[in-house]
């Protein structure tokens, strides 16, 4: 007797199966329940009140600058690490690379438990009471250490990908450092950099873990609004999702997130 | 059809197949099923509440248990009889731990001694109504479940509950446990609705709690405070909580004094509450306590939803964020064990958790530390009643769970089962007793009695309204430490007639309301934004937009127009590329 042959297709249909069921399928049932009332009739109330709502709107605004601040302070730390690690001849300079990524490992919800406690502690220091109120401050914070990593890697194994010849080439041709930087690393990191930007930028619109522990939940950040809405009405809760869902692909398609060139977004993990 | 199709039809169906099997699995044909849906830590799980009624009644001499279900009662002592620990092995699998069993398979053990039919809890837990509430409408298939008063309320107008059978109320049936034991209290509370204006199912009858529910667990929301506070040194403030309590009542939600050290609940229901409370303490103060309708008049106004209300109500939650340290959900016992907060608006059980806790000398992760005491204060313009009760959702009747339903609250209902919950959670129990059982599990727990001289003189401590009803002749009492009595775990635990009688429970939105009041939280919990932000940000997002609009298509659009006719341009290799 011969064993079944598998062709590529029929390899495939567990993984169709998967994506219709899984991906598909609740995706229309968000839109489903985004654009229908109570009794399921086809409503555009959510919409319009969504819109016209300042509380959502200067709720997706903040989350959004939350968000950019979290990326940019985590751009502004990780690079300079990434850049010297790659850079560096350190026999084990991986051991670094992974202290830094070892947070991960560890549950979510006990880091920042902790880091809530560092901050009571703190703030029992004398000159240090502000930190009790510095809601936005404490979320930031929280949001940049988780994220970190996130942003780390990707640029740790773009800048590691650079010939080393081109930087020869450039100091032969009696480049400094800054023009060797400008010319050379900086625009052959910025793969790096988007797909950090990215990894970094939306999760942290929607993690409200950390602004509920962190914030003492007086800081709200859209995913804290979905999931409230979830409770009791899930049309307008499916609503804030889909207007979020929309925010973030438009945000990945326009920093060439679906391009395939020179991706390197979620090959370093 | 060709092979090749017929093996990926097949390994579709193996990819299938164990879903399938998951969803039939559940019944044979012998044991019964009892899906069983509750709050998380509501029950006794073995360990902690077991010795309790065995401090309380002594057993006979041959070892024998007086209880009625109560073989296994105490797992050091020889109750745990050889034929307890086989069918315990036979049945759950595995041997009895160390930490005793668990109140549900004293369930299955009990019910199939007396029911002559083996039985099997499916156990599960939520965290909030809501997420409840959710399952139920999804469709998924319990028997019994534990919702709060309101829910109960909104699940018994939507037609989603079956009503108890008349035979569960038969008093003179001795094997009808809840009907014996509840509090009449509790009964009188459950026959009037608390108060509430009677709603309607949908088959236009009135509804009342007690037809569909019977109760669990009861309390009040009032302070946890810390009645001397200190600064990181561990110097003492000299504030004096317990005056500006007395003083402001409701209004230290938004008062200087406790601010950033005050927290309110993260959920619209108890933090609209308690804003209804800051916002028309004076009104509340100023009803006629001795009049007929008092509980009328006081439960109105702390279930206003009208559009007049949530307007006056806004204002005043906005100085509450403004004022708190924080809106918790699980934060708020361990950031007053540590000192953080001076206050922290809380459900009587939580309250006692967290002074027992304080009072232990541990945070909650079992660290020994230097903690202050913590008190218990009730709001004096009125507060909120609260209870848990067991419902069955529509269909337990076809599926033939019923009985076994009311099987399993009746077994709760046994006063010994009441205790062993009750000191579990921490939450007071909805049972009295026949004989007021509880009453020894209160004396057990708050009886005073001093022997040295110099120690204060024991409070009588009435608890006639919970034993014997509100309008009973007859009087029950324990004797209490004063401080108990005012402001500690047995003021929490089992509140003053006069705590009760300032209480309003609390009705369920309707569909209208809802979104008023959803509305409403959400502009507390965001911040507000003037209109020139929204201008500056919809002027960025259009910037950024045509910046990456711009950058993506430019090479797409074509400089200095079409080429001649005859010539195409060719593409500029990407110097950059490497």
């Amino acid at each position: 007797m011969r064993l079944p042959r598998f062709s590529r297709k029929t390899l495939c249909i567990p993984y169709a199966v998967f994506l219709v069921f899984f991906v598909i399928i609740p995706m229309l049932v968000i839109v489903l329940f985004a654009f229908t009332d109570k009794e399921y009739h086809i409503s555009f109330d959510n919409f319009i009140h969504f819109f016209s709502d300042p509380s959502k709107l200067s709720t997706i605004f903040y989350s959004i600058v939350i968000a950019l601040i979290t990326t940019v302070i985590c751009l502004l730390i990780a690079y300079p690490i990434a850049y010297i690690l790659a850079r560096s001849t350190m026999k084990k300079k991986y051991i670094i690379l992974m202290l830094f990524v070892l947070p991960m490992w560890i549950n979510f919800v006990l880091r920042v438990n902790a880091i809530r406690e560092l901050f009571n502690l703190l703030s029992a220091l004398p000159g240090m009471e502000w930190i009790e109120s510095a809601n936005y401050f404490k979320t930031v914070f929280g949001m940049v250490y988780d994220f970190l990593p996130f942003m780390i890697l990707p640029l740790y194994t773009t800048m590691l990908k650079i010939e080393k010849s081109l930087y020869e080439a450039s100091a032969d041709l009696g480049a400094g450092w800054s023009a060797t930087f400008f010319r050379i690393t900086l625009p052959l990191s910025v793969p790096g950099i988007m797909s950090g930007v990215t990894m970094v930028f939306l999760p942290s619109m929607t993690n409200y873990v950390v602004s509920d522990m962190l914030g003492n939940a007086k800081v709200t950040i859209i995913g804290k609004f979905i999931s409230d809405y979830f409770g009791n009405d899930w049309h307008m809760g499916s609503m804030i999702a889909l207007v979020l869902l929309i925010v973030v692909f438009l945000s990945t398609w326009l920093t060439g997130g679906f391009s395939s060139e020179e991706n390197v977004r979620g090959t370093n993990l | 059809m060709k092979p090749r199709r017929i093996a990926s039809i097949a390994l579709a169906a193996a990819f299938l197949l164990p879903t399938l099997s998951l969803l039939t699995g559940c019944t044979d044909g012998e044991t019964i099923v009892l899906r069983v849906y509750n709050w998380e830590e509501y029950i006794d799980e073995g360990g902690k509440g077991t010795f309790i009624y065995d401090e309380l009644h002594e057993l006979d001499d041959e070892g024998e248990p007086v209880l009625e279900n109560g073989k296994h009662v105490h797992i050091e002592s020889d109750i745990v009889d050889d034929d307890y620990k086989a069918w315990y092995e036979e049945t759950v699998g595995h041997a009895l731990s160390e930490e005793g069993p668990r109140i549900l398979d004293d369930f299955c053990e009990w019910y199939e001694r007396t029911h002559g039919q083996k039985i099997r809890v499916e156990y599960s837990t939520f965290g909030t109504n809501e997420d409840m509430y959710n399952e139920i409408i999804l469709g998924n298939e319990y028997d019994l479940l534990c919702p709060s008063d309101y829910m109960i309320m909104k699940l018994a107008a939507e037609g989603r509950l079956e009503k108890y059978d008349a035979s569960f109320f038969d008093e003179t049936d001795p094997e009808n446990y809840y009907v014996r034991n509840v509090s009449p209290f509790i009964a009188e509370k459950f026959a009037t609705n608390g108060g509430l204006k009677v709603r309607k199912d949908p088959d236009g009858e009135d509804i009342y709690w007690k037809d569909y529910a019977a109760g669990y667990m009861w309390g009040t929301t009032g302070f946890v405070y810390n009645p001397a506070p200190k600064d990181a040194a561990g110097n003492p403030i000299g504030i004096d909580v317990e005056g500006l309590l007395e003083e402001l009542d409701w209004r230290v939600f938004t008062d200087g004094n406790f601010r950033n050290k005050i927290t309110a609940k993260d959920n619209v229901r108890d933090t609209y509450f308690a804003a209804l409370g800051v916002t028309y303490q004076d009104e509340l103060n100023a009803l006629d306590r001795s009049a007929e309708d008092y509980t009328e008049q006081l439960t109105a106004i702390f279930n206003a939803t009208d559009a007049e209300t949530v307007a006056e109500v806004e204002p005043v939650l906005m100085d509450m964020k403004k004022n708190v340290y924080s809106f918790e959900t699980d934060t708020g016992k361990s950031d007053m064990v540590k000192g953080t907060v001076w206050l922290n608006y809380a459900w009587s059980g939580d309250a006692v958790y967290a002074l027992d806790l304080a009072e232990s000398g541990e945070t909650e992760d079992g660290e020994e530390e230097e903690t202050a005491l913590l008190n218990y204060y009730v709001p004096e313009a009125g507060t909120n009643l609260f209870f848990d009760g067991w419902v069955m959702p529509k269909g337990v009747t076809e599926r033939g769970t019923k009985e076994a339903a009311e099987a399993f609250v009746n077994f709760l209902s046994m006063p010994q089962n009441a205790m062993r919950n009750s000191y579990y959670i921490g939450y007071t129990s909805v049972i009295s007793g026949e004989e007021q059982e509880m009453l020894d599990y209160a004396d057990y727990l708050y009886g005073y009695y001093p022997e040295e001289e110099d120690e204060a003189e024991p409070v009588d401590y009435d608890l006639t309204y919970f034993f014997l009803g509100e309008g009973s002749e007859e009087r029950i009492s324990i004797p209490a430490d004063p401080v108990q009595a005012t402001c500690r775990q047995l003021y929490a635990q089992f509140p003053t007639p006069e705590v009760i009688s300032r209480c309003a429970v609390m009705d369920y939105y309707d569909a209208e309301a809802s979104l008023k009041i959803n509305e409403l939280w959400s502009h507390v919990k965001s911040e507000s934004l003037d209109a020139w932000a929204i201008i500056v940000l919809a002027v960025t997002v259009a910037a950024i937009l045509a910046f990456f609009l711009f950058a993506k298509f430019e090479e797409k659009i074509e400089i200095g127009g079409k080429p001649k006719k005859g010539y195409t341009r060719i593409k500029q290799e990407d110097p950059n590329r490497l």
